[in-house]
């Protein structure tokens, strides 16, 4: 009988972890995972999943003397629907064989091996994820302002912070229309806002988007993103609905802050647009959160209403110092509301997410891909044998909706403070 | 009918000092609740709560006074500060449905959660610009209603929140030890350099990363056999 070797095992271990995948996958630390799976956003099947809304409310209210005076007619409430379909994102994870055999010394270390990807995969895919939930619904991350060569300049606020490296990308004309080409991304400069790729696409002018790689085809639509939900507009569409049609109700409140530093009137004033449309209590029963960049929380610091971070790490919470500050539990909150800072928000904006009016619809919960029991699978090479690598996949299909634009508010055009 | 937030007396929160806490309401103990001042009103009952002197002491000693003698700091509770609100509210029932959509200022709770302590801080008023600018930026047009949103200037300064006094969402009662703690703490990161500032948000986000990565290999390492499938021996 043969030895059960390392290769033969590996699928093995996979299934080993592959109850935890959706915990590694929910943990709440970026808007993603905070987007709770609702229980009245049933799984989904691949015709569109219908969220009915109560766009308008119902009834004629009138003044009677009632000395036999004409009561008038009554009205009902409108209601219509709107439509989304989930999209699928994939993450590919390839092992080489050397990279089995050199951390082969024995069981535990092939183990490790496997394990160190799948958390590693894992975290990356989270945050290709939550880069595209910070988008507009059409996947672009990124336009290019200038290139020289292969290194691109990209366009401010989010600049390359959208990116990470050995990433595939899609390049398509700024009207989405063009695809041009790929390219793989061979490093990212955040603070310069710069990428360069492997070559450059036939065509490539500034001005040009990226996008995730997969999508093909005129007007690609990914995730929906707080960008896509929150709009102060009354033109286009919101999933399925056009907005000219409900105009007051199809649009997110929103405070232009026109280049300006932010100052605490900005945030009442968005908060508040918020609470007059959900309730005074929105805090807590919306479970409203200010989601924002770092720039912003330091932007929010240097107002001087607040601990600064470098305090708060100053005495950690086991330091034996009298417990004044509740084990330094202080929440962070920017004019009472709870903040959340992610690097990949847009760093001129704060955005006041309601996160009970958001929900995934979820058409397949992440987990390997998987063929007749299995998830691993062989690489092939160009003469048709096999590699000395193979590859798993992490997958999902879901995708984002809320309520209606009206339960968020936004505030755009803040100014970043200086040194980013 | 007054709308259900309306405050059940008016003017200024109990728990502003000095010039704001005059009136009856300032005279009421500790903890207590609001009673009907008027039995032709409708009058809805809140829990008010008066910040303790010594509180306020120790407040207005760890961050010092304005130019109108008030002090800095101040701590207030959820149900008594109240601000403006000015535009179209969207009134709901007990289902959430729309009943009705009406365009007023009205004085509600300023910050949540209602039954929390919370320290706020005054802000000079130039910090909201003159006055023309407040009511460039202020003002909403609801129909043909104008509304000023954040209710008259601040012509005095405002004060604005600093702090939630709560742990792991609980309530923590107020206590002047922990208050003056936290103002000598924000006031200390007053003086700390920006840089110095931006770098430590920096290195929490960046520590994010890497405490995801830990917890992950943590919760894989729980979905792997004993010892991680190593034979072992036991020594007879």
């Amino acid at each position: 009988m043969p030895v059960l070797n390392n290769s033969q095992s590996i699928a093995l271990q996979l299934e080993k972890v592959r109850p935890k995948v959706p915990v590694l996958f929910e943990r709440d630390d970026v808007l993603l995972s905070l987007i709770q799976k609702r229980s009245d956003a049933e799984k989904t099947s691949s015709r569109n999943m219908r969220v009915p809304l109560q766009v308008r409310p119902g009834g004629k209210a009138s003044q009677h003397t009632m000395d036999g005076d004409d009561l008038g007619l009554g009205s009902g409430s409108v209601y219509d629907v709107a439509q989304l379909s989930p999209v699928f994102e994939t993450f590919g994870v390839q092992i080489t064989k050397l990279v089995e055999y050199a951390t082969t010394g024995n069981e535990r270390a092939v183990e490790n091996a496997t394990k160190r990807e799948v958390a590693s995969g894992m975290k990356q895919f989270r945050t290709y994820l939550d880069t595209l939930l910070q988008t507009n619904g059409n996947g672009v991350l990124g336009s290019i302002a200038s290139f020289a060569t292969t290194t691109w300049t990209l366009t401010s606020p989010q600049g390359s912070a959208l990116f990470y490296y050995n990433q595939d990308v899609q390049v398509y004309d700024s009207t989405l229309t063009t695809n041009r080409g790929a390219a793989t991304i061979t490093s990212v400069d955040p603070l310069n806002k710069q990428i360069t790729v492997n070559a450059n696409p036939g065509g490539l002018t500034a001005g040009d988007v990226l996008v995730p790689s997969g999508l093909s085809g005129a007007q690609p639509v990914s995730l929906f993103g707080v960008k896509y939900h929150h709009v102060d507009s009354t033109v286009g569409t919101w999933m399925g609905l056009t907005r000219a049609t409900y105009p007051e109700a199809l649009k997110t409140p929103h405070f232009a802050a026109g280049n300006a530093a932010l100052v605490p009137a900005n945030v009442r004033l968005a908060v508040n647009k918020l609470r007059k449309v959900l309730g005074v209590d929105v805090l807590s029963r919306e479970k409203l959160i200010a989601y924002m960049a770092p720039e912003q929380e330091h932007a929010w610091e240097q107002l001087g209403v607040t601990i600064s971070e470098i305090v708060r790490n100053q005495v950690p919470a086991d330091s034996g110092m009298p417990d004044l500050l509740f084990n330094q539990n202080v929440e962070r909150r920017m004019a009472g509301v709870p903040i959340k800072t992610s690097i990949h928000a847009d760093t001129t904006r704060i955005d006041f997410l309601a996160l009970k009016r958001w929900g995934r619809a979820v058409m397949k919960e992440i987990d390997y891909y998987e063929v007749g029991g299995q998830t691993v699978f062989p690489v092939y090479g160009a003469s048709g044998g096999l590699a000395s690598a193979y590859l798993f996949y992490f997958t999902t299909g879901f995708q984002v909706f809320m309520d209606g634009p009206r339960y968020g508010a936004f505030i755009d055009g803040l100014a970043v403070p200086a040194g980013y | 009918m007054p709308c259900p937030y309306e405050p059940t007396s008016p003017g200024l929160p109990r728990s502003m000092p000095k010039r704001a806490n005059r009136g009856a309401g300032s005279r009421k103990r500790p903890g207590s609740f609001d009673l009907p001042l008027d039995s032709n009103m409708i009058q809805v009952i809140r829990e008010a709560k008066q910040t303790p002197p010594d509180v306020a002491d120790r407040l207005a000693r760890a961050g010092g006074v304005n130019l109108y003698g008030q002090p800095n700091y101040r701590a207030v509770w959820g149900w008594s500060r109240l601000g403006w609100i000015g535009g179209k509210w969207t009134d709901r029932d007990a289902r959430g449905d729309v009943i009705r959509e009406v365009v007023e200022v009205r004085r509600v709770p300023k910050y949540e959660p209602f039954d929390r302590w919370h320290i706020e801080k005054w802000i000079p008023p130039e910090m909201y610009g003159r006055p023309a600018r407040w009511r460039e930026l202020t003002a909403e047009l609801e129909g043909v209603q104008l509304c000023e949103a954040l209710g008259p200037y601040p012509s005095e300064g405002e004060y604005e929140h600093c702090v939630t006094l709560e742990a792991a969402g609980e309530f923590v009662p107020l206590d002047a030890a922990s208050v003056e703690t936290i103002v000598r703490m924000i006031e200390f990161s007053r003086l700390i350099p920006r840089s110095a500032s931006l770098a430590a948000i920096r290195q929490r986000e960046d520590k994010a990363g890497t405490d995801y990565e830990n917890w992950a290999y943590d919760v894989l390492d729980d979905g792997m056999p004993a010892m991680h499938g190593l034979p072992f021996i036991v020594r007879p």
